[in-house]
């Protein structure tokens, strides 16, 4: 557990990092497993001085004999990043700027989420795999050799696709593999990967979180089922709910078991649009920075906003690090919060939370009446903005006038769109008096200033009068969290 | 339209006193909507020889298949009263010709809040009852709810007919049937009706008054005392040779009237009247009632249905009847019917009694004032409405929402109650959460059109004075149901209605092809719009869910959805009902739960409300905007509740007004203030998803005993409470013998004494309980009354009809919240199967939660 602003300082040391490193890595293996060579001829080739290394917690560990390993080879000098300020499968280039570092050397799994302003290597762990097993949980799961078949893989197994490719594609000539898209690794990235590469066939090439794969002419992605190695988790379930029209099977190399996954993800996508028409009922909307990192992560929120201002409810933006129960409770004001994250961290099961927590294109979904709810999920929010895959002009402000429309939540009438203000209808004559309303006072029903006023207690009571006047006395000392003398009662 | 033209009803709305606003109601199948044929055919609509036939106001294409009401629908006729009869009427009236304004109502249970909302907008009720089954169970329900809107009611005795031809009843037999119909009605109105009839003077029906009326629906015959009274004091006349005035007239025939019901008896030998039945031959002498009413009918349908034709050419010859030649050559039932139309017409005595003894708008809203205004009793709205007063402002009910020829949008449809509203006018649209002052709920809009409703037809009409009934276009969009219309800026909403029965019966619909998502929603939209009770409502889950208040509402429900509404093929869940969660005992330790940052620690107990709070705060006698001190005085009278504790009740919940309370039990706790808010929110977010399946609790209270706090403000912030009070509100439920409750309907079935039997059985097998059974007097009919759980009756009707041969026909109505026994913990019981199965639906984690993820050591 957190603290609300901070974390608790005994908790942090007490804490156990929660790592599965049950495999402890025998230190020979540092070469291999870490790609130490390719990585000295990353910084060496582009003459990079000062280089930081970021690592998820659970790899940590293996952090000094890395570095060490690293700095052998290369003169440069290097910084270990750890506790990421948001999800550690994003490039933390913040903190990377913080030492003032030329590139960044990513460990562990990734989201691949491009970034904008550093160079940046991925060093994927090279999880292990029987390629024997998993060939054949393909064979059995595909039958059919003429099967569409796309092939998918967490980031840990990139390293076999070669040679499943070389054993499977003489028997399934309509077997696609997708690759990673890590040309951005070794430079500054040259174009927004939403785009389509002007020399590729168009249609053909599909882009989705960070992977690329050519599809047969004529087919689209629905027309393609998806195997995926790698085990349960943010990747396969991104997918799931982007390509939700395909059939999904998995190979999990931790058991080398093969299964097909059960078609409950319309249930997610259900629920998903729960979350939508609760963002709908909202008047006020919480903007949560979850990344610094992800390219054009400053377009979406200036979109964000826009959009939801038109859909005439208001905005407060909040960065609050890694986000968790409490910390949203503290602004019970705001009706719905809007996440920005990468994918993999966008889609976050917020039945806990005091109030639901959406991702962008739901919002755009419940505010831009230009979106229609249709089986397309976006998860990735850098589709949304201008020139990507789904982007969706916002209906201009005339068009978004005055609408109602009935809430499924709480079956009362709510408004859409910007609303007039009737009351304020100019009179002919500006410099004549109009008779002030009596009832109807100055208060926005949408904003958080009409919460607080609804609230029973609303900051310190005065009690003029009340209290006798004393001189000045000595304060509390220390800290918030705890002053000296209190808080020792946990 | 044959009779009149919109001009002609345009300038009768403006003689207010000349408007009659009624409803017809009554149990199912007791002849409401052939009844009203009677009426329609008599205003001049549709042809008089299709009376009985066409059920004008059933307008839906299942309604005239299924030869059920389903919706209310409005129709205004045009009446007019003789010069002798407008004597008898005891309140203002202007001029001969009248406005009836008639709704007619569904008298199926499912469908009562339809007659909910046909009452709203009446001031006066046309209770039509089946003379051979008599008083029923939906009579009762719609007959208080009347009574409880200062409604005023006549009665119709229908289904004479059957009385006669079927049952073969004696004279005296029926007219003792008769008796204890009435008397049944008018404990009813006793029961349910304000000290002494309250404002509305007594209101209980009586033959000898003119309040109640014979007949029969489907053959088109009807009459009151009135009726025969007139004829008789007729003939006495012509033998004087004087010529009445009409208040002479008017007095005789209601001395005459006296003397046709009850103990009085009529001496042929003396042609006198007494009030022994002892003749003065020591005959036994027949009551006037039977001897001078019904004998003459009973000779009639003899002389016909027996082929008598000389008996019966000499009765008509002597009672005046010219039959058209086309009638004149009818035999048997054609020509009863024929003859007994031209004899005794319903319309003509209907619309006498309707005219009569009804009120008019000015005399009706001068008492209903305050029953239908929340706002103060002597603003502008409020005496507008009192004085029905068409140059006041604007004060108009939209009681529900009709479906137009335009795919998704609706007329407006409702009771002008002050003012006048017109083409064009710009109006404040209030829906029902609405408060003046703030800006909810509240649209200024213009009316596009005001229009006439008549059955199948509407008619547009320029504007619409105070005391009708009238459809708007153009409002749709800012109302949901129901909602208040005005012109007065300071106005307060019309109070909302309240309905007899809930929503307990869901079921989860799905678009067959995932894609047509967007069209359903569209479409539950709309549902929600156009019916009055229904619930389309998103689970968190992702369900979408339509809640109606029984299997048939449901079906029809989703029957509109799929064809009218959404247009796409749906795909249906079997229905299940909605549980709630609640305790059966105190706390059996105080709960204690930190927060996250384990500086505040909140120590709670749960116990359950004593028998009837949670029905009372249903109920409205108690609720969370009642002043403070006479909520508190109503506990502790009531319930015996600590003076102390019942003035400390910090909410209510679910949603701020359900049936669950906070209380503050604390003794002087620092920043108590600061935190209540958020234990108020945590309190709300619990009590909306219970532990045991996220389902709502009921009948619980929550008593903090004491809170530890954080010095400093920032650590005791919202952040830290609210999921807190949640987690010790979900350890004191874990820990006070959670369980929970189902809904129950109160079921009525009336079949004969041979199939009693199968009743039980069935009734048995679906855990349900007789609790009454009695025979209808004077019938073969038995009536049982049992409770049977909602989720057992799901084709609990088929099942029953298969098991009597098809003649039990069960009434099923909700009527309370029941503990489903059993531990929900334990795997053997049925609430554990139960929360499984909700768990699973609603796709959250197998199992309820253990306590230790909730409760905190010290």
């Amino acid at each position: 557990m957190t603290d609300a602003f901070s974390s608790n300082p005994e908790a942090v040391l007490q804490r156990g990092v929660d790592v599965t490193s049950g495999r402890d890595a025998p230190l020979e293996n540092v070469e291999e497993l870490y790609q130490i060579k390719k990585t000295c001829d990353f910084i060496n080739h582009n003459g990079f001085k000062k280089v930081a290394l970021q690592f998820p917690d659970e790899v940590l560990g293996d952090s000094v004999p890395i570095a060490t390993e690293i700095e052998k080879s290369t003169s440069a000098k290097l910084f270990i990043l750890g506790d990421t300020s948001y999800g550690s499968c994003c490039v933390d280039e913040v903190a990377a700027e913080h030492v003032g570092a030329d590139c960044i050397v990513h460990y562990g799994r990734a989201c691949l989420s491009p970034t904008t302003r550093l160079p940046l290597m991925y060093v994927f762990e090279r999880r292990p795999v029987d390629l024997e097993k998993c060939a054949s949980a393909f064979r059995e799961l595909y039958p059919d050799t003429q099967s569409h078949v796309v092939v998918l893989y967490d980031v840990n197994y990139a390293h076999i696709i070669d040679d499943l490719q070389a054993l499977l594609a003489p028997a399934y000539p309509n077997m696609v593999t997708s690759t990673l898209l890590l040309e951005h690794c070794h430079g500054y990235r040259e174009q927004p990967s939403g785009h389509e590469d002007p020399g590729e066939p168009d249609n053909r090439v599909v882009r989705q979180f960070g992977r690329r794969c050519v599809l047969k002419a004529g087919l689209g992605v629905r027309d393609y089922d998806v195997f995926f190695i790698g085990p349960e988790g943010a990747v396969l379930r991104n997918f799931m709910m982007t390509w939700n029209r395909c059939r999904f099977s998995t190979f999990q190399p931790s058991t080398s078991a093969g299964r097909a996954e059960s078609p409950s993800i319309n249930r997610a996508l259900m629920k998903r649009y729960y979350a939508i028409e609760r963002a709908k009922d909202a008047g006020v909307v919480g903007i949560l920075v979850g990344t610094l990192g992800v390219a054009d992560y400053l377009t979406i929120i200036q979109q964000l906003k826009e959009t939801i201002r038109r859909a005439g409810k208001k905005s407060y933006m909040f960065a609050m690090g890694k986000i968790n129960v409490a910390k949203l409770a503290n602004f019970q004001e705001i009706d719905v919060f809007v996440l920005i994250a990468c994918p993999e961290n966008s889609l976050l099961d917020s039945s806990d939370f005091y109030k639901p927590v959406v991702t962008p294109f739901e919002m755009e979904v419940a505010c831009n009446r230009n979106r229609e709810w249709s089986e397309d999920y976006v998860t990735d929010f850098r589709n949304l903005l201008p020139g990507g895959q789904s982007h969706v002009p916002l209906a201009n402000e005339q068009q978004a006038g005055e609408e109602t429309d009935v809430s499924l939540i709480t079956g009362a009438l709510r408004k859409q769109g910007l609303w007039s203000d009737e009351d304020a209808v100019p009179s002919e004559d500006p410099s004549s008096l109009v008779l002030r309303n009596q009832t109807l006072t100055v208060a926005h029903t949408n904003s958080a200033a009409s919460y607080l006023a609804g609230r029973s207690w609303q900051g310190l009571e005065r009690k003029l009068g009340e209290t006798a006047v004393v001189k000045a006395v000595e304060g509390r000392r220390g800290i918030a969290i705890a002053y000296e003398g209190e808080g020792k009662s946990s | 339209m044959v009779n009149f033209t919109v001009d002609q009803i345009r300038a009768i709305m403006d003689k207010k006193a000349n408007i009659r606003n009624m409803s017809v109601i009554a149990h199912v199948d007791h002849g409401k909507s052939t009844l009203t044929d009677s009426l329609v055919s008599k205003a001049g609509i549709i042809a008089s020889s299709r009376a009985g036939e066409t059920r004008f106001t059933d307008t839906r294409k299942d309604e005239q298949e299924r030869c059920i009401t389903i919706k209310s629908t409005a129709i205004s006729l045009f009446y007019e009263l003789s010069e002798n009869d407008t004597a008898f009427i005891k309140q203002g009236i202007n001029g001969n010709g009248f406005l009836i304004n008639l709704i007619d109502s569904p008298g199926h249970v499912d469908f009562s809040s339809e007659v909910t909302a046909a009452l709203r907008v009446t001031d006066g009720a046309l209770v039509v009852v089946d003379c051979v089954s008599g008083v029923c169970v939906q009579t009762e329900t719609v007959l208080r709810q009347a009574i409880a809107e200062r409604i005023k009611p006549v009665l119709m005795m229908n289904k004479m007919d059957r009385a006669l031809l079927e049952l073969q009843l004696e004279p005296e037999r029926l007219y003792q049937t008769f008796q204890r119909i009435i008397e049944s009605v008018n404990v009813i109105i006793s029961t349910y009706g304000e000290e002494d009839g309250g404002p509305m003077g007594l209101i209980f029906i009586d033959p000898v008054v003119g309040t109640v009326g014979f007949g029969s629906g489907l053959h088109g015959w009807a009459f009151t005392l009135k009726q025969f009274a007139e004829r008789f004091i007729a003939k006495y006349a012509a033998k004087g040779n004087t010529q009445l005035s009409s208040e002479e007239r008017c007095k005789k025939v209601e001395a005459m009237m006296k003397k046709l019901w009850g103990d009085r008896f009529f001496d042929p030998e003396t042609n006198k009247f007494t009030k022994t039945n002892a003749g003065s031959k020591n005959t036994q002498l027949s009551r006037t009632f039977v001897h001078l009413i019904l004998d003459p009918i009973y000779k009639m349908f003899d002389a016909i249905m027996n082929f008598k034709k000389e008996e019966a050419a000499t009765m008509l010859e002597k009672l005046e009847i010219k039959l058209d030649n086309e009638d004149k050559d009818k035999e048997g039932k054609p020509l009863l019917k024929a003859v007994m139309r031209r004899w005794l017409p319903a319309g003509e005595a209907l619309l006498q009694m309707i005219a009569i003894h009804l009120p008019s708008p000015v005399t009706a809203q001068r008492y209903r004032c305050e029953l239908l205004y929340e706002g103060p009793g002597d603003d502008e709205a409020a005496m507008g409405i009192k004085n029905c007063d068409s140059n006041a402002p604007l004060m108009m009910y939209i009681s529900k929402m009709v479906p137009t020829t335009d795919k998704g949008r609706f007329y407006a449809f409702g009771r002008v109650f002050s003012g006048t509203v017109s083409t064009g006018l710009k109006v404040r649209i209030m829906g029902p959460n609405y408060t003046p002052g703030k800006k909810e709920d509240l649209y200024t809009k213009q009316i596009q059109r005001t229009i006439l409703m008549m059955g199948r037809y509407t008619e547009p009409i320029e504007d619409v004075p105070c005391g009708n009934i009238v459809g708007l276009v153009g409002v749709d969009q800012y109302l949901i149901k129901t909602g208040t219309i005005t012109t007065y800026e300071q106005a307060h909403n019309m109070r909302v209605m309240k309905f007899s029965v809930s929503p307990v019966v869901r079921v989860a619909v799905e678009a067959k092809n995932p894609a047509d998502l967007p069209k359903l929603v569209e479409g539950l939209k709309r549902l929600a719009k156009s019916d009055p009770m229904v619930q389309c409502i998103i689970e968190e889950s992702g369900e979408h869910i339509v809640a109606g208040a029984g299997e048939l509402h449901l079906e029809i429900c989703l029957k509109d959805l799929e064809e009218d509404h959404a247009c796409i093929p749906l795909k249906k869940s079997d229905p299940v009902v909605s549980y709630r969660e609640t305790v059966s005992e105190e706390s059996s330790q105080m709960c204690l739960s930190k927060s996250p940052n384990k500086h505040n620690r909140l120590f709670m107990k749960a116990r359950p409300f004593p028998d009837g709070l949670a029905e009372d705060i249903e109920k409205g006698d108690v609720t969370p905007r009642q002043e403070l001190k006479a909520r508190a005085r109503y506990l502790v009278d009531k319930y015996e509740w600590d003076a102390g504790e019942a003035r400390k009740i910090w909410c209510f919940g679910p949603d701020g007004t359900g049936p669950n309370l906070l209380v503050d039990v604390t003794k002087g706790v620092q920043y108590l203030n600061e935190i209540k808010d958020s234990v108020v929110a945590g309190f709300q977010w619990a009590s909306k998803e219970g532990v045991l399946c996220e389902e709502n609790m009921r009948a619980i209270r929550y008593d903090v005993h004491d809170v530890s706090l954080h010095t400093d403000a920032i650590h005791r912030g919202g952040g830290q409470i609210i999921p807190t009070a949640r987690r010790v509100l979900y350890a004191c439920q874990l820990t006070a013998e959670p369980r929970l409750m189902e809904p129950v309907y109160l079921v009525e079935i009336q079949c004969p004494e041979a199939v009693v039997g199968g009743i039980y059985g069935v009734l048995n097998r679906r855990r349900g309980h007789v609790f009454e059974e009695c025979q209808v007097m004077g019938t073969p009919m038995f009536i049982v009354k049992a409770f049977l759980p909602v989720n057992e009756s799901f084709g609990f009707t088929a099942d029953l009809r298969s098991n009597t041969g098809g003649q039990a026909f069960p009434q099923c109505v909700f009527d309370h919240w029941q503990i489903l026994p059993g531990d929900p913990k334990d795997p053997t019981t049925k609430p554990f199967l139960v929360v499984g199965e909700i768990r699973k639906r609603k796709g959250i984690k197998e199992g309820i939660p253990m306590l230790d993820n909730f409760l905190d050591k010290m």
